[in-house]
């Protein structure tokens, strides 16, 4: 019953959902808004059990003092600090909280996050110095339009070639444009069998240990 | 020989340091490259040059959050100190949330700049929620999408909102978009309200409105850090701002670590080539 | 006689005052001022099709005045009688002509509308004819996604036929995929080297398919942990994905009969926010130094971030994405690449059920049809335009 009830509750609310594209009667419509919000719902109540996973996570790497375990103790406090500034600073009277609550978030969260996008620069040319090599005729004419296309948006490129940013808008345009949709064909395919599998109880890998 | 084949072990470490230098020398010593307006940016600049002055207003929607501010945030300062310096009248809103904090603080600092006063010159309609729905609320009557601005106050109270009542007495629309909001744009304000628009988003998002700008669906685009620059480019190469071009300081510092990426792939490329030489001798 | 001749001269005083004064204007009801714009004709109202009632579609001819430029747009108005109050229900610009109105207070009840022609600048404003009598009904089937319907018949039918061959026994060939073929050898580098393997579950939520897909693999991956004793780390951004993948690891230790071997603490939540996960994950990647990767599922811009840092701490990477724009950082730092559908594929290969393999060669044939659609499309488009956009309106789902 533990693997039949899932089963069940997918396929008729997978077949429902599929007829229900379908079906514009209010019934419908009135039906799939009301799915929506208790997914909204159920994501909720989801965040709790995840801050507890979080939570206890970090405890567990404290008292077993793995490494980097005083690193757990700032995740922690950073946590509890920012729900409680978020939380009380909306009661009148503790508005310096949440005037403090946006300032944490505007000079530590977002230049941090601003850091970790900036890394993608390193990263980038790390990892085309060590993996662009010109192994096949194919990879060299790879590297040649990479080339153009890099030289097409700096002002080196019209200034050695005033064709350059055209060319490089035409690859972008044209193959690289043409290669994407071919992909994204195949992903529309992909993505249609998947559910497909999941509705009718093909696939189960989803249920744990490969649902047989 | 041995050295070139060196050439494919260079240090990870030596490669950061190298670009890390080549984002900062350029930042801190601009090396004034010369920038040459792509066709689509120049479009964009002429349709907001073209605008009358102190008449209806250009509608700006920043719909980027913190992390896309290196590429859109120049776009929209430039777009807006070229509206205040023409003494042609701004609307700003955002279908961001995030977004809101980053107009505000850009107005908030260049109405510093120019003779301009809130209410009169600009307007900061703030977030709202819903996306297409609010596109297509503008196509009714913009103060069925905001009936107050961001500060609480309504419309109907600040003088340049007099008249104004939908796309139809908007002369342009621009959007500034890491996503793909500016489809809905299109679709909304474009092709059901004839709204002319035009839009910026990031360097890599731009091959997607390629086909908008060859069926004339968009005006003019600037395509991320480099048609911002491009476009302070052109609002002081016309006398209409003398602030510190922040993407074309960028834009340096891109143009080098470009160079220096294609110089590190070529120098790779040598030594992979004599290596294999080599074995291949053996 | 006298006394009359004073009163005559009153009299004629009087009347020659009249006379001189100005009439005294007597009010007149105003007449209507001509219209300087013409309205629109041929208005008609009818049910709006395929949808779930309470609007009605109004259809109207522009006015005459539209291609002279002097019409700003069009009001439409509604009464519940011919003869009674018209009121506003909304506008369209000039070059539209017709109008939803999707507020209609109740189906099976008629309702009248007129159109205002709104002029520009001065030019004023005129009132159409009133329509027929249109009611509003809720429809069952939405006639404009048949051509959606019958793609998803087809697709259903072309994979039933090679469930049923493979059902059958026959074989089914599938060509080898690099990425899939080293799971195996992936975990048992693991398991040799006494070092965790890392599973990324994407950072999408569980509505998107890659992700369920990479969670499908997720279920076979923990089963080889399973069964080799290798520690499994699966760090989570969404919190129903968190709790989804919890449950699949669960199980998966459960059904290889190893209950006793399955770490609670090795499913959890990092965090929800983007850049955050990459920091922690890269973070999990420095300190643990897994000898495998999985990145699988739907990933942004944090793809490279993950992929070079794992690169770095020297574990094999098997990477698989449908996000068409983070694979060629991918492929650049990972040893093996899923692209777009071979991570939907994946279960299938890995788990080689006959099931599985049938719909993998459905999807595969669907494909073909589609091709050849495509071709037989682009030589008919050619030959004339009015062709190409006849099959265009066939394609668009309503």
């Amino acid at each position: 019953m533990k693997k039949q009830l899932p089963l069940i509750i997918v396929l008729v609310l997978g077949i429902a959902m599929a007829l229900q594209f379908f079906i514009p009667s209010r019934i419908s419509t009135v039906t799939y808004e009301t799915l929506n919000r208790w997914i909204i719902v159920i994501a909720a109540f989801a965040i709790t059990l995840a801050v507890g996973s979080l939570i206890s996570h970090h405890i567990i790497k404290i008292k077993r003092r793995k490494p980097g375990w005083w690193n757990s103790y700032v995740a922690l406090t950073g946590l509890v600090v920012m729900a409680l500034l978020g939380i009380l600073g909306r009661i009148n009277g503790l508005n310096w909280m949440s005037a403090f609550y946006f300032k944490l978030f505007k000079y530590v969260q977002a230049p941090m996050d601003s850091a970790m996008f900036a890394i993608l620069a390193f990263y980038m040319a790390s990892a085309a110095y060590r993996a662009f090599r010109a192994r096949s005729k194919e990879a060299t004419l790879l590297l040649i339009s990479g080339f153009i296309v890099m030289l097409g948006v700096i002002p080196f490129g019209s200034l050695i070639w005033d064709k350059i940013p055209d060319i490089s808008e035409w690859i972008m345009m044209v193959p690289n444009m043409a290669s994407k949709r071919g992909i994204l064909f195949g992903v529309g395919l992909g993505m249609t069998a998947t559910s497909l599998k999941i509705i009718l109880g093909i696939e189960r890998n989803w249920l744990g240990g490969g649902g047989k | 020989m041995k050295y070139l084949e060196k050439l494919t072990k260079i240090d990870r470490r030596v490669i950061f340091l190298l670009v890390a230098l080549a984002v900062i020398i350029p930042l801190v010593v601009p090396l004034g490259l010369p920038v040459k307006p792509s066709k689509y940016s120049q479009k964009l600049y002429d349709v907001v040059d073209n605008i009358p002055p102190n008449n209806q207003p250009v509608l700006i929607s920043a719909d980027y959050s913190p992390s896309m501010m290196p590429e859109l945030h120049p776009m929209l300062k430039a777009i807006v100190r070229h509206c205040f310096a023409k003494k042609i009248r701004v609307m700003v809103m955002t279908l961001d949330p995030t977004g809101a904090a980053l107009a505000e603080d850009a107005l908030n600092e260049i109405s510093k700049e120019y003779l301009v006063e809130y209410g009169k010159d600009y307007v900061f309609l703030g977030f709202k929620s819903g996306t297409s729905a609010v596109m297509m609320s503008i196509g009714q009557n913009i103060r069925q999408a905001y009936p107050v601005d961001a500060y609480g106050k309504p419309l109907d109270e600040l003088p340049m909102m007099t008249g104004i009542r939908n796309y139809a007495d908007i002369p342009l629309v621009i959007d500034i978009a890491g996503s793909a909001i500016i489809n809905q744009w299109v679709n909304y304000a474009g092709t059901r309200y004839h709204a002319t628009v035009g839009a910026g988003c990031t360097a890599v998002s731009t091959a997607d409105y390629y086909p908008f700008l060859q069926a004339g669906q968009l005006v003019g685009l600037l395509n991320g850090m480099k048609g911002a620059s491009e476009y302070e480019h052109l609002n002081e190469k016309n006398g209409y701002s003398k602030a510190s071009k922040q993407a074309s300081k960028g834009m340096d510092a891109v143009s080098i670590v470009h160079l220096m990426i294609m110089l590190f792939i070529v120098l790779g490329n040598i030594g992979y080539f004599f290596a294999r030489q080599k074995s291949s001798k053996k | 006689m006298r006394q009359k001749i004073p009163g005559l001269l009153l009299v004629l005083l009087w009347a020659s005052l009249g006379l001189a004064l100005p009439a005294q204007q007597v009010p007149v009801a105003p007449e209507p001022a001509a219209a300087a714009i013409a309205p629109t004709t041929g208005i008609k109202a009818f049910d709006t099709p395929n949808d779930g009632g309470r609007a009605i579609t109004i259809t109207w001819q522009a006015s005459p005045d539209e291609a002279k430029g002097q019409v700003d747009g069009y009001e439409v108005l509604r009464s519940e009688t011919p003869e009674g109050v018209f009121s506003r229900v909304g506008y369209v610009p000039y070059g539209f002509t017709s109008f939803d109105d999707q507020e209609v207070p109740k189906n099976a009840s008629d309702f009248f509308y007129q159109v205002k022609t709104v002029g520009k600048g001065e030019t004023g404003f005129a009132i159409s004819a009133v329509s027929n009598p249109a009611q509003s009904r809720e429809q069952w089937f939405n006639a404009a996604r048949i051509n959606a319907l019958i793609a998803t018949v087809l697709f259903i039918i072309i994979v039933i036929y090679f469930i049923t061959r493979a059902k059958r026994g026959q074989s089914l060939f599938i060509r080898r995929i690099a990425g899939l073929a080293a799971v195996d050898e992936a975990v048992g580098r693991a398991t040799e080297m006494g070092r965790p393997i890392l599973f990324v579950p994407g950072i999408s939520s569980i509505a998107d398919v890659a992700t369920i897909a990479a969670l499908n693999i997720l279920g076979q991956v923990a089963k080889k942990t399973a069964e080799y004793g290798t520690p499994l780390l699966v760090p989570n951004r969404d919190p129903v994905v968190y709790i989804v993948a919890q449950e699949i690891v669960k199980e998966a230790y459960t059904e290889v009969g190893r209950p006793d071997a399955y770490n609670p603490d090795s499913v959890f939540f990092l965090t929800d926010s983007q850049m955050g996960y990459a920091a922690g994950v890269d973070g999990i990647m420095t300190r643990e130094k897994p000898a495998t990767n999985f990145f699988l599922g739907m990933f942004y811009a944090e793809s490279l971030i993950l992929a070079e840092t794992g690169a770095e701490t020297g574990a094999i990477q098997i990477a698989g994405t449908d996000a068409v724009n983070q694979l060629p950082f991918f492929i650049t730092a990972c040893d093996y690449t899923l692209i777009g559908e071979e991570l939907y594929a994946a279960s299938a290969y890995l788990s080689r059920e006959p099931m599985l393999l049938g719909t993998l060669k459905g999807q595969d044939w669907s494909k073909a049809v589609i091709v050849l659609l495509l071709i037989a499309g682009v030589l008919l488009s050619w030959l004339s335009p009015g062709i190409r956009q006849l099959i265009l309106n066939m394609l668009i789902v309503g």
